[in-house]
This record gives C-alpha cells, structure tokens and sequence, in this order.
C-alpha cells in the first residue's frame, strides 16, 4: 500500500547531504581503529586488524566496555520502566501537577551534563550516602538521563490514545489491571522499545555527566576512550569506537526486530 | 435479561451539575432512548450506569442487584462506544473472545460462540480481519457481536449510529432495533437524533439541562409534549401566542380574536398568556368537516419539498407552518391567497410560556 513519494528530488539532494555530513566522522572513526599505523591519523596509513586486537586485550578497554553495557542495560530497564509509569501518570491525571511534573522529569536532558554531574558528585560526596564513585552511583546518574526520553516517546504515544479502547475491555470483564495490560500495554509497546532504545544508546554514549561519577576502576567505555587519548594518541580509542557504534546498531537492529516479530506474531 | 433503576442519581463536578436527580424505571426487555442535546447529561448518564462514573448520589439498580459502587467490570453489561472501540491489535476473532477468554471459557467454546457471534451480526468469515479493514458500518457489528457474545443482562449503545453516514445509518437503525428484539435484551440507547429515538424506542425519555424532563412512548412525546422544549426539540411545532380564557381538558383559549377550543394543564390560570402547539402536518389548509376549530388566514409563501408542500400561512400578526401531502387532487396555492384554516383541538396542546 506503499504510495509513490513525491517528494521533490531537490529535498531528497539535501536530505542525502545531510545524512552524508553526519555519517562521515563515523567512517572515519572506523577507518581509524583500522590503520595500520603507530598514531591516529586520517587518512590510515593502510589497514589492519592490529588496533582491533589491541582493543580486544586491553584490560582497560575491554572492563570499560562491560562496565558501559551493564550501566547502559540497567539504567534502560529502570528508565523504561519508571518513565512509562510517570509517562501513564503525566497523559491521564488531571492533578494541576502534571505541568511541574512533566517540566521537572524533562530537568535532567535540559540541564548541561556537566552541571548534573557536578551536582551530583557533590551530593554523594557531601551527604555520605557512599555512592560517590560506585556502580549504583553511576546508574542513578544514568536513569536521570534516560528517563527523560523513554517519558517523552511513551507519552507522545498516549496523548492520541482512545481511553474508550480500556473502557470496552472493563465492560467485558477486565479489572482496571488486566485492561491496561491486555490493551493499553499493548497498544503502546512499539513507543516502550523506541523509548527503551533512545535510552540505551544515550547511557552508552553518555559522557559529561559520567567524567564526575566514574573511578580509575569503574571506566565507562566514553571515559576509557577519553583517557586513553589524553595520555597516548592510540587508534585503540578508534578501534573501541567501532566496538560501540556496532553495539549500538546491534541493539536497535535487534529491538526493532524484537518489536516486528511481536506484530508478526500477533497477526 | 434485567430492568434497570435509577433513584434520584445525580453527579456534580464541583459548582456544575450534569445530571441533577434522575429517577427512572427501564423495564425488562425494554428499548429505552436517552435523547437530548449535547451537554444535556445523557451520556453522563449511561457511564454511571456502565460504571466508568461514580455518581455523586444516587443508586443504580440492575435487576434487584445495586451496582451504585461497583466496578464496570462487575457489572455484567455491554456497551457499544461511538467510535466503536475495536482493539486495533486484535483481529476480530480475538475481539470477540476478549470477553469469553477473560471468563476462562474453554477453547472449543470460545471458537465455536466467536463463529456463531459473527454469524448472528452477518459477519461470518471475518473472523481474521483487523479493525483498519473494516468499514464503519463493519466495526459497529463487530462491538455488537463483542458484546452480545459475553451474554451481557443490559446493553448500553452510546449514539451508535452518529459516524456512520445517512444511507448506512438508516440500515443500521432498523438492522439494531431487530437485533435487539429478537434478544430480548433490556437497551438503553443514548442519541441526539430525534429520528433514531423516535424509529428504534419502546419508551423515550427526553433530557434537557441535567434533568428528565419527559417520559413516554414515542407516540406520546410527539403527540403530547410536556414542554416547549420538548415539542421544539422533537419535531416541528407551531407554537402560537394565545390567552387561557378557561383552564383544564375543555380549555379555551384566544387567537387573533377568536375563543378556540383546545387542551392544556390544569395550572394554566384564566387570563395568562400561553403558547398553542401545533404541528404542521395537522395545519389543515381549507379543511372539510373534520377540523372543528377554522380561523382565516393568508398564504405568505410556498415552498416545494417533493413529497410535501410547505406553506407559511399568516394568523393576524403571527405566522404559522402548514405541511401538505404532493398527491394527486390537492389543490396548490399561491402566495396572497386567502384561505381556511383549521385543526382538530385533539392534536392541539397548550404549554406554559
């Protein structure tokens, strides 16, 4: 039932552009870990496997990269589950509230990282809570950031929806719970994954917030990168770049066809 | 199967009242129409009797069960939305048993109910589609086939037939109103639609601001209103200005200078102003012996709508509808023309200004 587009080719020209200007630091992220040379440099001086290698058996590298996916994996399942609860609660109470509500949820994405961090350094430090420079530390850092996002896809998707789709359920013999589930839930699962999607890629490249919670021990994969270029200028840092964007295409790759599957099935 | 009562519900919203003290008795089997205009509290109405609001006071009865506080799910009812509510991400079949499957129906029951459920609407072999392939006329027996197929003791319809367009519309007035008698379910129907309350109802109770202010039988709404309002809002009316000579059955009352006989209430003082209701259709235009009442009048102007003439016709210095039937014989007239006019006192009705 696909139409034929009729965009004009002119915005199709820009679009391309656009898309082209974006997408050439990554190519050259990756041609970088692949050089064959000593230094990052661009254009590589030849290709190879070495940096690559470098990256797979650096102690350093490799715990930030496990470090960086088991924040990231946590710090989505708390955002997707906490926001799509705040995102129900802000779409459906009438409480004046909301409006405060919605714009404090929205704080964390709107304040500069740098300043959250700073904020809640401080907080861990001052107050003797003994977060500060620990895992759970770091994961409260990271649910504010992605919160906000899994609230913001997940409430766009229910501002249009058909309260009378719960109500038809109730009627039929739902309780208030088993209708939200079986319909709402259900209807609304498509905004959940992209929500939990924008939340995992932005914990993985999360950086500012994450230089004031993170110890020499505990390196997320952006700090490890960002040390390592200080001190020496190793394409390892490229080579790992590749690492994370091809775990960031995997994930959506991989959620998407989660989320596909699930309407295939459903047919 | 159940009646349903209501005694003196009533539901504010802080300083606004949408339904001020209703009291009524829906019998077993009935199909009883809700009708007013937007705002008038008649859907307030029917989602406190589904459950999806808490009336401020006030008791609802289904059978000899109060079901004031309970959920809508505990209610054992079926409602029909305007929009149809179908489960987008459900096919139909699944729509269907959504009900059944909650009630822990075993499968082979819940096939066969789902494949006999579409029969009866006329939807069979629709069993795989999805809402977004469906025309609106489809989604509306699809909601009813949901519904009926829990075998629910009451059906509330919320206007129905309001998105559907004119030609669908009229089918499914009629398609509905069988439906429902062959049931036997006791149906409460809420609409706008005079047309629809006036076709489908056994009883109609018309609202108007928060309240019932009529109760009756199709019949008895269009043919004795209690109200202007009413007689306004169902149909057309002639309401006249005249003065109450006398009160009660045999009242008479004073148009353009002449006593008419007519009928009205017995608080209508002698010498009060009132209005005289009467409908077009019964404005009979030089009649034969059958009006008793006949005043002079003058054509003011003509108006051709097929199966019917409309002529305006001026009383003194009041103007009036006449509806004639376009047969074979009757006589057209034109503007200027002077003419009898009359009435039988039978169909006439003096209401309060």
């Amino acid at each position: 039932m696909h139409e034929e587009s009729n965009v004009p080719s002119v915005f199709k020209a820009i679009a391309f552009l656009s898309l082209a200007i974006l997408l050439v630091p990554m190519a050259v992220v990756v041609l970088a870990g692949l050089n064959s040379g000593d230094y990052l440099t661009f254009p590589p001086q030849g290709l190879s496997l070495r940096w690559i290698k470098a990256f797979l058996t650096s102690p350093t590298f490799l715990s930030a990269y496990g470090v960086s996916f088991v924040v990231a994996l946590g710090a989505t399942l708390v955002s997707t589950l906490f926001g799509t609860m705040a995102a129900v609660f802000l779409s459906r109470s009438s409480s004046g509230s909301v409006p405060v509500l919605r714009g404090f949820f929205m704080l964390p994405i709107v304040l500069p990282g740098v300043v959250l961090g700073l904020a809640l350094y401080v907080f861990f430090v001052s107050s003797g809570v003994g977060l500060a420079r620990t895992m759970p530390g770091l994961l409260i850092g990271h649910i504010l950031v992605t919160c906000p996002f899994v609230i913001a896809t997940v409430t766009a998707s229910l501002v249009g929806f058909d309260r009378s789709l719960e109500e038809a359920a109730r009627s039929l013999g739902a309780g208030p719970v088993t209708a939200f589930r079986l319909v709402t839930l259900k209807i609304i699962a498509p905004a959940i994954s992209a929500g939990s999607i924008f939340a995992f890629i932005v914990s993985f490249g999360q950086f500012e917030l994450t230089l004031f919670l993170t110890a020499p021990d505990l390196q997320t994969l952006p700090s490890a990168m960002y040390t390592s270029m200080r001190y020496k200028f190793e394409p390892t840092a490229a080579a790992a770049g590749i690492f994370a964007i091809a775990l960031v295409v995997i994930s959506m790759v991989v959620t998407s066809r989660l989320v596909n599957l699930k309407k295939i099935f459903e047919r | 199967m159940s009646d349903i009562q209501l005694k003196n519900l009533t539901k504010s919203y802080g300083t606004y009242t949408a339904v001020a003290g209703i009291d009524l008795k829906i019998g077993e089997g009935e199909f009883f129409s809700l009708l007013g205009p937007s705002g008038c509290g008649k859907s307030t109405t029917l989602r406190m009797i589904a459950g999806f609001i808490r009336p401020t006071s006030g008791e609802i009865f289904i059978g000899s069960d109060e079901v004031t506080a309970l959920p809508p799910e505990k209610r054992d009812i079926g409602i029909v939305f305007q929009n149809y509510a179908i489960f987008p991400h459900m096919s139909v079949a699944e729509n269907i048993a959504f009900g059944l499957k909650l009630r822990k129906r075993p499968k082979e029951e819940v096939r066969s109910k789902v494949k006999a459920a579409l029969q009866q609407v006329g939807l069979a072999g629709y069993e795989d589609r999805y809402q977004r392939q469906l025309s609106g006329g489809e989604q509306q027996r699809v909601a009813l086939a949901r519904v009926l197929v829990t075998e629910p003791r009451i059906l509330l319809l919320d206007e129905p037939l309001s998105a559907l367009d004119k030609s669908l519309r009229e089918e499914m007035k009629y398609w509905i109103k069988d439906l429902q008698k062959r049931l036997g379910i006791t149906t409460v129907y809420v609409t706008h639609d005079q047309d629809e309350a006036l076709t489908m109802s056994d009883r109609i109770g018309v609202m108007q601001k928060a309240r019932v202010v009529q109760v009756g039988t199709p019949e008895e709404i269009y043919e004795r209103p209690k109200t202007l309002f009413v007689t306004t809002f169902i149909g057309h009316s002639n309401v006249i200005d005249v003065t109450v000579v006398s009160k009660g059955p045999d009242m008479m009352v004073v148009l353009d200078g002449r006593k008419l006989p007519t009928r009205g209430p017995e608080n209508l003082e002698a010498g009060r102003a009132a209005k005289l209701v009467v409908r077009p259709e019964n404005v009979l235009i030089n009649p034969d012996a059958r009006a008793s009442v006949t005043l002079s009048a003058k054509v003011i102007g003509e108006s051709y709508q097929g199966a019917i003439v409309r002529y305006r016709l001026g009383i003194g210095a009041q103007e009036i509808i006449a509806e004639r039937q376009n047969s074979i014989g009757n006589e057209r007239f034109s503007p200027g023309a002077e003419v009898m006019i009359g009435w039988d006192p039978g169909m006439t009705e003096v209401l309060a200004t």
